[in-house]
């Protein structure tokens, strides 16, 4: 696997990622200078990171740091709260998602989101809940939705495991067969990049292991931003790794690094069991 | 070793047992290299015999360090520093109980040489034993103070060992020529320089270890490319 | 800690006993009122039961036979009408109030609603004859359901909110995090997994409005005939059991308590409808 580097300004947010060419690579999603509020309070002072384009980008740090929040500025969730405030801009290949005009509704289809609890609607049936994104969207042409279906079953490790019980509930599947059915989920709308907020906190360890195997599946196609508290998971499953701080972005470079020999002693000490 | 504390009580506690068990070992093959040399240079074989005998705990220490440096492993999932300390401890050991095992060689022979009248060529070996000694004593201090410019020290010394025992070989083949009655005693001598030459070899290694675990840079075998 | 001897043991048991009793009692005390009124209602109505009851008209005053019909069909027209216009407004409200608006708007929507709940019903007919049976100068049908309806509304509309509230908002997220807009979102999402909660406030309150005599008295008030229009009086159960009851005929009487037992047997079979449309629902999913 090739080792990216990190060139080494002192603002940590505006560390380049590079390959291993030296070469500074693609991004799918850039935060600039973001600030967000929860009525008063500041829970993300001022950060600006890169996400690079189909890969995965881990972000720890301890609670209360700010890292579910952040990324709900990705795709635009973090408005929906009562008396929540954002600024600065994110960039998702280039366009600017909080310009204005831009409807959010059109962002969130191309961000996609995987929540901590696994949430499949309860009146819906396993197939019905893995194209409701698209039906409820317009979609009607029945072959194309089928086609869809299972793909995005397949894609998410599900298709054997379900194929022949699509009509049954949702409900019905077990804790990790639920969250693979949310990720088909999000995956059926065609999403460009998919964010996890710690999509295995309520799993067993096999569960978690058959998500991990899936989001290195996925990776080739999409980019994948996973919010994790478990690091260990961070170093299994990420390329690259940011480590956050209240509401700060500490350090973020290639997670062989971080996990070896971190820049910022404030990294070293979380990662290490020091603090936080 | 130890910089500020783990939130979890007996990592610490873990990795402090390594790090002792680690200076006891060093200890131990300190003594044993400092009475195997008595022994020569006093022609004393109790010293001798003693060297020997901490060898069997050197060894078990080797053991004790990786089952408990694999034990923290396997427990605490160490990353950053405290895994480049574990990692490096675990390399150390064998490095260590080699420099014990020389200790073993020079008591031996040393044994040997006091069968016979005294040489007073065995003078030669004292400079050569210090500073061997010292390039010992100051790897391990390197490892424990994670002072990088020392471990390199360390290294850079391993150049002049060696010409000191080339040095000591020249004269002592000399001589092995001239003299054929104390042929033997030669022989040992040369044998004892080079067991020497061996300690700062293994001292040198420990150094190595030590730079990475402090500094995570790996400093083995740039040598080759530097020096002719 | 020593351990307790036996004497302490057995005293304790006495007071476990004893509290258990007491509840029990307590429990039968509530039943029992319940259980004896219906058992009353039951044996006093259920010789008035038959054919005739639910087909034929209230005979002339004196003379025996006749049924009670129109206030049957009445009663469910007056219910039809109140659930026209309470049905959509209460679920409406529900949702806006669970969905949208400000905290502090919606502080107040919920107080008025609640104070509007514990307005006697008898108001609700006053009002209504205030507005709309003096304006067009006729009791009706309409101005029945209307007053039935104004008790609806505030019942289904706490009821609605309180059920859509208690819909996980993980729901919510994950349906917009899809880029559902949130209109979308919360009819076919939210609502749609707080329909049977939904349906079980509207059926309670039918039940409760169905059996509601005072705001009646000024509005519907009441037809011996069937009902061809809907601006005209009509008839409806409570009202032919108040009249029927108050009257000096021992006939009328029996058939009162025929009425008050449909009546009753209406309710319970309602709450039973609503225990089978919870439970049926469960076993699907």
């Amino acid at each position: 696997m090739p080792q990216p580097e990190v060139v080494e300004p002192r603002d940590p947010g505006a560390a380049i990622l590079l390959n291993t060419e030296g070469e500074p690579l693609p991004l799918a999603m850039e935060a600039k200078n973001v600030s967000m509020w929860y009525g008063p309070k500041r829970a993300i002072d001022n950060l600006s990171m890169d996400m690079p384009a189909k890969a995965v980008t881990a972000i720890i740090g301890p609670s209360g740091c700010g890292k579910s929040t952040f990324i709900r500025a990705l795709n635009r969730m973090h408005e929906l709260v009562p008396h929540a405030r954002i600024e600065g801009s994110v960039f998702l290949h280039g366009q600017n998602l909080y310009a204005s005009g831009v409807d959010p509704a059109t962002v969130r289809r191309r961000v996609g989101m995987v929540f901590q609890k696994s949430n499949p609607f309860p009146t819906m049936s396993i197939g019905e809940n893995v194209i409701v994104g698209l039906r409820l969207n317009g979609v009607s042409d029945r072959k194309f939705l089928n086609e869809r279906l299972e793909q995005s079953l397949r894609m998410s490790a599900l298709w054997d495991e379900v194929k022949d019980d699509l009509h049954k509930s949702g409900t019905s599947l077990s804790g990790g067969q639920q969250q693979r059915l949310c990720i088909a989920r999000a995956l059926a709308v065609e999403p460009e990049v998919l964010l996890m907020d710690e999509p295995c906190s309520a799993l067993d360890p096999i569960a978690t292991a058959k998500i991990e195997e899936l989001i290195q599946g996925l990776k080739t196609r999409y980019t994948i931003i996973i919010v994790t508290h478990n690091m260990q998971q961070a170093g299994r499953v990420s390329d690259f790794t940011a480590f956050f701080y209240m509401g700060r972005l500490i350090e973020i470079g290639a997670t062989t690094k971080i996990f070896t020999n971190p820049n910022e002693k404030q990294t070293e000490d979380y990662i290490t069991g020091r603090f936080g | 070793m130890v910089i500020s504390k783990h939130i979890l009580g007996t990592f610490d506690e873990a990795l402090t047992s390594l790090r002792n068990d680690l200076l006891m070992m060093a200890g131990l093959a300190e003594r044993s290299l400092d009475r195997a040399l008595k022994g020569l240079l006093q022609r004393d074989d109790d010293l001798c015999t003693h060297a020997i005998a901490d060898d069997e705990e050197i060894d078990q220490l080797e053991k004790q360090i990786d089952k408990d440096g694999f034990e923290i492993l396997l427990r605490f999932q160490p990353v950053a520093s405290d895994l480049r300390r574990v990692i490096s401890a675990i390399k150390l050991s064998p490095n260590i109980e080699r420099i014990g095992d020389q200790a073993t060689n020079i008591a031996k022979r040393a044994r040997k040489l006091n069968r016979h009248p005294p040489l007073p060529e065995v003078q030669m070996i004292v400079p050569i034993q210090a500073y061997a000694m010292t390039m010992f004593k100051d790897s391990i201090n390197a490892y424990v103070r994670e002072n990088v410019e020392l471990a390199r020290s360390v290294c850079d010394r391993d150049e002049q060992l060696d010409d000191m025992n080339r040095e000591a070989n020249r004269k002592l083949t000399q001589r092995m020529m001239e003299d054929r009655d104390q042929l033997r005693g030669y022989f040992n001598l040369i044998l004892v320089s080079r067991a020497l030459e061996r300690v700062g070899d293994h001292a040198t290694n420990i150094s190595e270890d030590a730079v990475y675990a402090a500094a995570a840079e790996d400093i083995r075998h740039q040598s080759l490319t530097t020096s002719v | 800690m020593p351990i307790p001897r036996k004497d302490h043991h057995s005293w304790r048991k006495f007071k476990s006993a004893f509290i258990s009793g007491l509840t029990f009692c307590s429990a039968v005390l509530v039943i029992a009122p319940l259980a004896l009124v219906f058992l009353h209602v039951l044996k006093s109505g259920v010789g008035a039961i038959n054919l005739e009851f639910f087909t034929h008209l209230p005979k002339p005053v004196g003379m025996a036979g006749g049924g009670m019909a129109n206030a049957i069909v009445g009663t469910l027209e007056l219910l039809a009408l109140a659930s026209v216009i309470g049905i959509p407004v209460g679920v409406l409200g529900g949702v806006f109030l669970a969905e949208y608006g400000t905290a502090r708007v919606n502080a107040v929507l919920r107080f008025i609603a609640d104070v509007l709940n514990g307005v006697p019903s008898i108001i609700w007919g006053v009002v209504v004859y205030g507005l709309i049976v003096l304006r067009f100068k006729s009791f009706s049908a309409y101005a029945g359901g209307l007053a039935l309806a104004l008790i609806m509304i505030p019942l289904i509309l706490r009821t609605t909110e309180e059920v859509i509230l208690l819909v996980p908002v993980g729901y919510r997220e994950a349906a917009l995090a899809l880029g559902i807009a949130r209109w979308k979102t919360i009819i076919q999402i939210v609502v749609k997994t707080a329909s049977r909660g939904i349906i079980t406030g509207i059926l309670l309150a039918l039940a409760r409005v169905g059996g509601e005599t005072a705001p009646l008295l000024f509005t519907a008030f009441g037809n011996r005939f069937w009902n061809h229009d809907l601006s005209e009086p009509i008839a409806a159960l409570p009202l032919q059991i108040f009249t029927y009851a108050i009257s000096p005929y021992d006939d009328w009487h029996r058939q009162a308590w025929a009425g008050a037992l449909i009546l009753v047997t209406g309710v319970f079979c309602v709450n039973v409808l609503v225990r089978i449309v919870t439970r049926v629902r469960t076993a699907s999913a």
